[in-house]
């Protein structure tokens, strides 16, 4: 999942429009129960199942998609 | 109980219970434990029970002082955790043993039906089982006492509600910080059942949870209502299929939405039992219950408007004329630890209004305003205070306002919850202690960062509004008191 794949799901998920790479999810009101939501997506389009942990590791699309891409 | 290969069995617990009783000794007082999720924190529990104390579970990813103030408020000099955990001076650290450690070192030779500590503890009904916390306007927690008569007629009334048998095995998934895991772990360790802790279960990925959950042939769920509408979103959307093995879902917490109700009935599980459950901390566990799906629904249920249920068997329920549900019974709370205040504010003693009533009676004030469906079921009109459900969890905006007022930098602060894609979370409007002239960008971004690292540093998560915006004043009302919601609409677009 490229970094605008992963800003799509979180404007689909924070019903936010203004997403950028450096975005972080949990700043724009995202929590750990939208967090799973994310979570879902993102094993849906990539196969890569992460955690929350992971998420909060890397909250920015930028950051996340780096991770997928190092797990996948 | 089990964690992953692990299992722990009731003769193992028992030793356990015995060997933490013990070390603490009879009557102990209030016993404070520093919570994981684990078979040890049960032990923990049911040995501080044992032994005539009273349990008060600290939750150690809390910020050191928000510790120490728990631990005052509540009045504990003995701390249960791991050696090595960090506790104030003067108060007493028991290390608490593991089962093996046990069965190879204290446990070894020790009578299942031996007693518990040396000499017989007296325990009441009316003596207290344990504290919790609830948020107050005040900014500071209120530590609520629960006696342990409560916890008995509770405890007997969820077992037959849930129909818990010795096949059952329960998911253990909400904080042991908080009293919904006892509606988990009691029902279930008085019917010889297993109690299943795995740590899929909190790790945020629904795909190994769903998948844990058939593994270990989980067959009875309780999950926060917040929670829940994420399963139903999960389900719906990835086309997941709720394993076989679940017979029972508990939903409690917070409005069930009538869309992914409608959602979950739509996903063919006409064989599990979906149950709605209300509660306060004060009213012990669960006080209303309704069946929205699976084989006890009353059928042609309208969906709007999902009700929060009927009372229990032991509840004695009644509606003010502001529709207010107030909550008696013999699963009371004592009230709130030396707050005599709060307390008469909010436990009233009201006269019995049946003819040849046995006199007044304690109510409960839960704040909450209900209505009553034509089928006898209560539905939740909305709340008479300020208080608001933060990931299921009360907050009061007062005492997040008091936190942040309490930072030498604040002047004035409003806090009101706003939705995130169907979410509450806290936003909060801060106005600088006497500015020196009109405030730089700089400054008031600093002072944002600098009241979200103080809130850190001393409330649990939850407390923490998601975003912080320094304004110049406040909104008032026409008599002079802070205006939340008018001052969230007045800078509302000026948040970052």
């Amino acid at each position: 999942m490229n970094v605008d794949a992963v800003s799509a799901v979180f404007r689909e998920v924070l019903e936010i429009s203004e997403i950028n790479a450096d975005s972080d999810f949990f700043v724009m009101g995202g929590d750990s129960l939208l967090a799973t939501r994310v979570l879902s997506a993102v094993a849906r389009a990539s196969g890569v199942e992460l955690e929350f942990d992971d998420l909060l590791d890397a909250p920015t699309p930028g950051a996340l998609s780096k991770k997928i891409a190092g797990a996948a | 109980m089990t964690r992953h290969d692990r299992t722990v069995t009731y003769a193992e617990l028992d030793a356990w219970v015995r060997a933490t009783a013990r070390r603490l000794g009879p009557d102990p007082g209030v016993v404070g434990v520093l919570t994981s999720r684990s078979a040890g924190t049960v032990a923990a529990l049911l040995g501080t029970l044992a032994a005539g104390g009273v349990y008060c579970p600290i939750d150690p990813a809390y910020p050191w002082p928000r510790r120490e103030a728990l631990m005052a408020a509540s009045g504990c000099r003995v701390v249960i955790g791991e050696p090595g955990s960090a506790v104030p001076p003067g108060v007493g650290l028991t290390p608490l043993p593991g089962p093996a450690g046990l069965l190879d070192a204290d446990g070894r030779g020790e009578e299942p039906g031996g007693s518990a500590v040396a000499g017989r503890v007296a325990v009441s009904p009316d003596d207290p089982a344990y504290i919790l916390f609830t948020s107050g306007s005040t900014g500071e927690p209120r530590p609520v006492v629960t006696p342990r008569g409560a916890i008995s007629v509770v405890t007997a009334g969820l077992r037959e509600l849930f129909g818990i048998t010795p096949e059952d095995r329960v998911l253990q998934f909400a904080s042991l910080n908080w009293d919904t895991c006892l509606e988990e772990i009691l029902p279930a360790l008085t019917s010889g059942a297993t109690l299943v802790f795995h740590d899929h279960a909190y790790a945020g990925s629904l795909h190994r949870m769903l998948r844990m959950i058939d593994a270990e042939r989980v067959t009875v769920l309780d999950l926060p209502t917040a929670f829940w509408h994420e399963l139903v979103h999960h389900l719906t959307a990835e086309r997941a299929a709720l394993p076989p093995s679940v017979r029972l879902v508990v939903v409690g917490g917070e409005a069930v939405s009538p869309v992914r109700l409608a959602d979950w009935r739509a996903l063919g599980l006409d064989g599990v039992r979906l149950l709605n459950t209300y509660g306060c901390t004060e009213t012990t566990l669960i006080t209303h219950a309704v069946d929205l799906h699976g084989p006890h629904a009353a059928a042609g249920a309208p969906d709007d408007r999902v009700p929060i249920g009927r009372p229990l068997p032991h509840v004695v329920e009644r509606i003010s004329e502001e529709g207010e549900l107030l909550v008696g019974g013999p699963a009371l709370a004592l009230g709130y630890r030396d707050r005599p205040e709060a307390t008469a504010e909010r436990f009233v003693e009201l006269d019995d209004l049946t003819p040849g009533g046995d006199g007044p009676r304690r109510y409960f004030r839960t704040g909450d305003r209900v209505s009553r469906r034509p089928d006898g079921a209560l539905v939740h009109e909305g709340r008479l205070d300020h208080q608001l459900k933060v990931r299921g969890v009360r907050v009061d905006p007062g005492e997040v306002e008091a936190q942040i007022a309490s930072h030498p930098r604040v002047g004035a602060v409003a806090v009101v919850g706003v939705p995130v894609a169907g979410h509450t979370t806290l936003a909060a409007y801060v106005v600088p202690r006497s500015p020196a002239g009109p405030a730089s960008p700089a400054m008031t971004g600093s002072l944002a960062r600098e009241v979200l690292d103080y809130l850190r540093e001393h409330v649990p998560a939850h407390l923490v509004p998601h975003r912080i915006t320094v304004v110049p004043e406040l909104v008032h009302t026409a008599s002079g008191k802070v205006d939340r919601a008018g001052s969230h609409r007045r800078y509302r677009s000026a948040a970052v």
